[in-house]
């Protein structure tokens, strides 16, 4: 036996070349109930984790009892593989019957015609008990391609249990400014020993600069699909965090590891690192529970002090229903049931918000959780304010979170000065919706 | 003849295989010429993907990333499995017990539950960062600190040296022991005997590791993938070619650009492995 000759190196080699071939990327749905016979098979994918699961599962059978015709085969996973696998669904050819849709993603699947325009299924869907701005966020145009699985909106979330061990006093959750948050979270961090930071929040979640935006006076995007914030109120935002964090009211750059994927449980604030946070409010009854149960949910600051205000009510997830599927009329029973049927929302929760339907909302609403109560109870004072309109996200809108997520962390090393960073921001956002 | 086909019958998984790879190959060719959201029907749009490639930054800065990692890694890598297989070649008592344990990371490395396991060990608050704290040093967050990130990954590609060890350890194994001896009578010390004997009859052994690891190397998806949980970050220091392909495709819907990102990638390995082809004529000893 000789070591390897030219050849055999040279075969070996251009086999490992061919065999090196892209990494593969599947990755199964997490799957639930299949069960075949006469009846129609739809499919209905979202994502989300094993409590939601369960959930849904409750309210799809008492879906299946009173449709004995129609069996559902749902199919769940995380929120970011979802989204990847849903398109390579419609790119074979099979896409599911119904399904959970980001608003962010809406127009890039509605205006290339793979959605159901759900506005002229006449009275198979009944949409009556959803307020106009409720039903608006799955409108584009003339055309309605989702409705709301439930509304939320943001909230900021802080640890009382955190704040009194360390004497120091929450500020007026409807009343607060940036800068009463600013003194707060330092106060904390202070008095904790440099242990707990006083607050952080996602600089890059769009939802959050949404309503910095709007306090400004200015639209995130515009009713025309275009991007709105100015350079100055983007700079404002990066600049805030900054000082924040000059200040150790923010933990310091790096300390958050802003690519973890990271569940409530395994939250910065569920270990008790910081103090405070901004949280989807559909999200309150889980972090609460992992927090140890001392939440205060508290508006977003600047609501009382900018020109005009922020916050709004939007949805977790829309529900739409695939313009290739084989069986439309009953999917629009299964989505129908979903929006207004009472006892399967009161199955179902309110983990993906509260009911669109302002009637099932109030129905459901004294059976709930007191966490559930809480959140709902919030949003509905929401609901009877007056806020400014806001407007769908445009084609390209769910680019715009990685291309903020990385300016905002060569800001927060330093690499780049707020103003600098607001430029690029604003000036990759309008090339990406554009493109 | 017999043995031939022999060799067919052992490559059958292997050609029918082919035949699920050529159709997507034969493809993704003609996506790269096309402008393709996956949604509706692709359109030619020539060389449209090419230009854009030329003043895309972020295509820049993934292979900007990639090389770094290629040509740090790769050497650190096949230095540690060398020396490590020296180590154990010199007879080790256990020697099967110590070649599983160095090969076992290799097994695991790019898997996802070792990626996640060194975002903790790496963390701002984690592990490496207590110890350093005990020593009175406050550590950079090695995940999440755009100038650390990418060291991390490498440091976990150079931590994964057993698959290329393991043939190292063979491809010892073959070296005659009359060499050794004939050059232990002649007096050559042992670190001569190493750039004399060894090195060279082992160069092809090192020239197959090297053309593999490099390839593999270029293709990382996984480790930038799981540790930046998608996004290549923090600020695109990790931004892998194969991850910032993949995002194009599946996150932008821009598949078409992503096909032509999948053929320069193709383009580059192969020059790459011509380079190494070429170069190997001037080191590489075979001995027949």
């Amino acid at each position: 036996m000789n070591t390897v000759d030219r050849r055999g190196a040279l075969k070996l080699a251009g086999l490992a070349g061919l065999a090196a071939t892209l990494p593969a990327c599947g990755r199964g749905f997490g799957g639930g109930g299949d069960q075949k016979g006469d009846a129609v098979e739809l499919n209905m994918v979202w994502w989300g984790d094993a409590a939601r699961a369960e959930k849904t599962q409750k309210a799809l059978d008492l879906f299946h009892t009173a449709n004995p015709g129609i069996r559902v085969r749902t199919e769940y996973q995380d929120s970011s593989p979802y989204k990847d696998k849903l398109v390579t669904r419609f790119a074979a050819g099979d896409p599911p019957d119904l399904m959970a849709m980001r608003t962010d993603s809406l127009r890039e699947y509605a205006n290339r015609g793979a959605l159901l325009d759900l506005a002229q299924q006449g009275g198979k869907l009944d949409l009556s008990g959803l307020t106009d701005s409720a039903r608006g966020l799955g409108v584009v145009g003339r055309q309605n391609f989702g409705v709301p699985s439930g509304l939320n909106a943001i909230g900021f979330v802080v640890d009382k249990a955190l704040t009194d061990k360390f004497g120091v006093q929450i500020p007026d959750g409807d009343t607060w400014s940036w800068e009463d948050l600013a003194t707060f979270a330092k106060q904390v961090t202070t008095a904790s020993g440099g242990k707990v930071y006083g607050t952080n929040f996602e600089v890059w979640t769009i939802a959050n600069l949404i309503v910095w935006t709007r306090q400004h006076g200015e639209d995130f995007y515009t009713a025309d699909g275009k991007l709105g914030i100015t350079a100055a109120t983007m700079t404002g935002w990066l600049a805030m965090v900054q000082k924040m964090r000059a200040d150790k009211a923010f933990p310091p750059a790096g300390f958050i590891d802003p690519n973890g994927g990271a569940s409530a449980a395994q939250s910065y604030i569920a270990k008790k690192a910081i103090a405070s946070q901004i949280i989807p409010t559909n999200n309150f009854l889980t972090f609460d529970k992992v927090c140890g149960g001392q939440l205060q949910l508290l508006r977003i600051p600047g609501e009382t002090q900018g020109a005009r205000r922020g916050q709004s009510i939007d949805t977790p997830a829309l529900w739409s229903v695939a313009a290739k599927s084989k069986h439309p009329a009953e999917t629009l029973t299964l989505l129908n049931f979903l929006v207004n049927d009472v006892a399967g929302a009161k199955a179902a929760g309110t983990t993906r918000g509260v009911p669109a339907s302002r009637p099932v909302a109030t129905a459901i609403t004294p059976g709930l959780e007191t966490d559930d109560q809480r959140a709902s109870a919030y949003l509905a004072e929401l609901q009877n304010e007056k806020l400014p309109p806001s407007y769908s996200y445009p084609i390209g809108a769910s680019k715009l979170t990685n291309i903020l997520k990385s300016i905002s962390t060569e800001v927060e090393f330093g690499r780049k000065t707020p103003a600098a960073g607001a430029a690029e921001f604003v000036d990759a956002g309008q090339k990406a919706l554009s493109a | 003849m017999r043995k031939d086909r022999a060799a067919y019958l052992f490559l059958l998984p292997w050609l029918v295989g082919i035949l699920f790879t050529v159709g997507p190959f034969v493809v993704s060719l003609y996506l790269a010429f096309t402008d393709y959201n996956l949604l509706t029907p692709p359109h030619w749009s020539g060389l449209a993907n090419v230009r854009e490639m030329i003043g895309d930054v972020h295509l820049h800065q993934s292979l900007k990333v990639t090389f770094i990692y290629t040509l740090v890694s790769v050497p650190l890598s096949l230095g540690a499995a060398l020396a490590v297989a020296m180590v154990l070649h010199r007879g080790v008592r256990g020697l099967a017990v110590y070649r599983s344990i160095y090969y076992l990371p290799s097994l695991l490395g790019s898997s996802v539950a070792i990626v996640m396991l060194w975002r903790y060990l790496f963390g701002y608050q984690g592990v490496v960062n207590q110890f350093l704290g005990r020593l009175g040093i406050q550590g950079p967050g090695w995940t999440s600190d755009p100038h650390f990130a990418l060291s991390t990954l490498i440091l976990l590609h150079v931590w994964t040296f057993g698959a290329p060890m393991v043939i190292f350890l063979a491809g010892l194994k073959q070296i005659p022991a009359m060499y050794y001896e004939a050059a232990a009578m002649d007096g050559a010390s042992g670190w001569r005997q190493f750039r004399s004997v060894t090195l060279p009859l082992l160069s092809p052994i090192i020239f197959f590791n090297l053309v593999q690891s490099m390839i593999a190397s270029f293709q990382t998806f996984t480790q930038g993938y799981v540790m930046s949980g998608g996004t290549g970050g923090p600020a695109e220091s990790t931004l892998f070619s194969n991850l910032y392909l993949y995002q194009k495709g599946f996150g932008e819907l821009d598949m078409g650009y992503a096909s032509s990102l999948a053929w320069l990638l193709l383009i580059i390995i192969a020059g790459f492995t011509a380079v190494n082809f070429l170069a190997a004529r001037y080191w590489v000893f075979y001995e027949n």
